[in-house]
């Protein structure tokens, strides 16, 4: 795919740029702005305007971040924010709580984007982290609630039977599928929400799950099984 | 296997739904949608929860989200690079540098283990050996080895232990304020208090079996704290752990939280009948968990620091010193070490210690003062216990009348240990 760079002049500057970078054989795992000979390649070289930077795609901007202009992280962070933050909070229906797992999965991004390979699209590789980081967290609340001797999933499904119980009227259809993709497991839930909130493809999810076809198409049949099973009444109805 | 052919189905329909069958694929379940009522029912309910899902509400985008993040990730990065003591760019370095000087050192240690082995097991025989010699000499001996529940009880309420398997001479810890505590060695000082035994005390406050059983290992673990905190050495030395003048204080605080209202006032009334040092202000307490009161006994000396007093001088010094192996010692060889341990207390009840006036002043902290019949040593300590507010019950000390020596200053707590003055009920 050929990287569309709006100038010339920059274009052929940034490549020698980023050849002389690349030679370094370290690569700090959090790479630092005031780092000092970086500093120096940066004043020597004219930095596109903001405007340019945000029209670049993802490919684009990593380059140019990987050459030393760690600055263009911004632009691939406000492009990308919003879907990250919908993906975390279809998983966790938890507003308060997603702001903090986003930024930690672009601070994870950002410190793992000098290692990007470009062997994977950039929103599936963030949404790789994403996942990862989600289940992290699902693992962590599942802990908590053995040690707590609490049993969440059965007070969700509970509470998702009395609502589904009362008069069609009165419910609150979007909150009832949010509850009941609650009640799935973990892996299940990942797999419905990028593929019927997020819109990717089987073998997006496949590359974002780091698993199988076949397994992703499993995963997404038994969910919405589950779900059918769990919103049975719901489904009459529309 | 009917189950396994509707998970098929399923996932046939699933994909259906999504589009993703190739043609012949599509055509089949088309057929199949054809004739089978249920299947066709299952592919409407997937396609209304695809469309449910669809639906879902989404976030709006957040415009403050970079400048959160950005202040998030400085945050962070401060935070790792404070955690570095050297700049990041030195890792690798330095890791390398780590990993070759363990190599070496492995292969060194490998190289040589026959000789190192032999060295340790030479230095750990000599260090074994003076050790040993030492203890079985003498050099540093508890004073007391033996402090059961009625000692124990006896030291929490009233301050006062036997030294003695006579009973002629006793050990005394009494406070007047929070400022510091006094230390003092004579033969020749009256007690006014009574003693409490444990039947009596039992019978007087009636703790139920929990509340008894708290109190019994109360008392267990200040039996044990006293005999790891008073040591006594040839050369007329005595060492006293500095923070044992608190621990009578903080029994009487434990004691009083583990009981009941009504119970605790009989407490309060059996501390007053016997003239205890002490009373308990604060009642309105609830009654906690024995942990709780058993975790604030602190089992050994903090840091192992005495204030070790000599005839000449005085000094707040580490010791380090293994209490097990010490009373395994003693245990072994109880004969010598009693001998022994007598013929201390003997040299230092003999007021072989400097002599300094008593009004004098003195501008460092820790002041020596002389007297007819005993030495005493004034040490400022620090003043309130945290865990007694953790606790909510305050013990104060009960206001006395004089019964130290004429002239010592009032504001400090004091500690005597002197002759013919053990009470009559403790039986050793």
């Amino acid at each position: 795919m050929a990287i569309p760079i709006p100038r010339a002049d920059w274009q052929s500057e940034n490549e020698r740029f980023r050849i002389g970078v690349r030679a370094r054989s370290f690569v700090p795992s959090f790479p630092r702005t005031n780092d000092a000979d970086s500093m120096t390649n940066h004043q020597a070289l004219p930095k596109p305007n903001a405007e340019v930077l945000r029209k670049m795609d993802d490919e684009a901007l990593i380059t140019t971040f990987q050459s030393g202009d760690l600055d263009v992280y911004r632009y691939l962070v406000e492009r990308y924010q919003e879907r990250i933050r919908n993906l975390l909070f279809s998983i966790f229906r938890d507003r308060d709580f997603i702001d903090d797992l986003a930024q930690e999965v672009f601070i994870k991004a950002y410190q793992a984007l000098p290692h990007f390979r470009f062997e994977a699209s950039f929103y599936t590789w963030l949404y790789r982290i994403a996942v990862n980081k989600s289940r992290d967290e699902l693992r962590k609340k599942k802990t908590r609630r053995f040690f707590s001797f609490q049993t969440l999933d059965e007070g969700i499904e509970k509470e998702l039977n009395v609502r589904l119980s009362v008069q069609p009227e009165n419910r609150d259809t979007q909150e009832l599928v949010a509850m009941g993709l609650k009640t799935l497991p973990e892996k299940f839930r990942t797999a419905v929400v990028l593929k019927d909130i997020e819109g990717l493809s089987y073998e997006e999810i496949a590359e974002v799950m780091q698993c199988e076809l076949g397994t992703v198409k499993s995963r997404i049949s038994r969910a919405r099984a589950m779900l059918r099973k769990a919103l049975k009444p719901l489904m009459e109805e529309v | 296997m009917k189950k396994m052919n509707e998970q098929k189905l399923d996932a046939l329909l699933s994909q259906y739904v999504d589009g993703v069958l190739s043609e012949q694929e599509a055509q089949q379940v088309e057929s199949l949608l054809a004739v089978d009522t249920s299947a066709k029912q299952k592919v409407v309910e997937l396609k209304n929860l695809k469309r449910l899902l669809a639906l879902q509400p989404k976030l709006n985008p957040d415009i403050g989200f970079w400048t959160r993040f950005s202040v998030a990730m400085e945050e962070q990065k401060e935070e790792e690079h404070n955690l570095l003591p050297f700049p990041r760019k030195f890792i690798p370095a330095i890791t390398v540098m780590a990993t070759a000087i363990v190599v070496i050192i492995g292969t060194l240690v490998i190289q040589n283990r026959i000789q190192l082995k032999q060295f340790l097991s030479t230095k750990s025989q000599a260090v074994r050996e003076v050790y040993e010699k030492n203890i079985l000499q003498g050099s540093l001996l508890p004073l007391f080895s033996k402090v059961d529940k009625e000692h124990a009880l006896q030291f929490s309420l009233f301050g006062t232990l036997p030294l003695d398997d006579k009973s002629e001479t006793a050990f005394r810890v009494d406070e007047q304020s929070e400022k510091g505590y006094r230390i003092e060695v004579g033969n020749n000082l009256k007690s006014n208090t009574k003693s409490v035994t444990f039947d009596r005390f039992v019978a007087e406050v009636k703790p139920s079996v929990k509340q008894k059983k708290i109190i019994d290992s109360l008392l267990e673990l200040t039996g044990r704290r006293i005999e790891s905190s008073v040591l006594i050495g040839e050369n007329n030395t005595l060492a006293i752990a500095p923070d044992l003048p608190k621990l009578n204080r903080l029994m009487v605080t434990n004691i009083a939280s583990c009981l009941e209202p009504l119970q605790r006032v009989s407490f309060e009334r059996l501390l007053e009948a016997n003239n205890a040092p002490y009373k308990v202000t604060v009642k309105s307490v609830q009654t906690g968990k024995a942990g709780n009161y058993v975790q604030n006994i602190p089992k050994f000396p903090q840091g192992d620091r005495f204030v070790i007093i000599t005839p000449d001088t005085m000094m707040y010094s580490q010791i380090h010193i293994d209490f097990d192996s010490l009373k395994r010692q003693m245990e072994e060889n109880f004969a010598v070490v009693g001998v022994r341990r007598a013929a201390m207390l003997k040299k230092i009840i003999a007021r072989e210690f400097q002599r300094v006036p008593k009004n004098m002043h003195f501008p460092m902290t820790n002041q020596i003062f002389g007297g007819e019949e005993f030495f005493s040593v004034e040490i400022n300590a620090p003043g309130e216990e945290d865990n007694q507010q953790q606790m909510r019950v305050v013990v104060q000390p009960r206001f006395r009348k004089q019964i130290f020596t004429p002239g010592m200053p009032n504001h400090s707590t004091q500690m005597r240990i002197w002759k013919d003055t053990a009470s009559s009920d403790i039986t050793p």
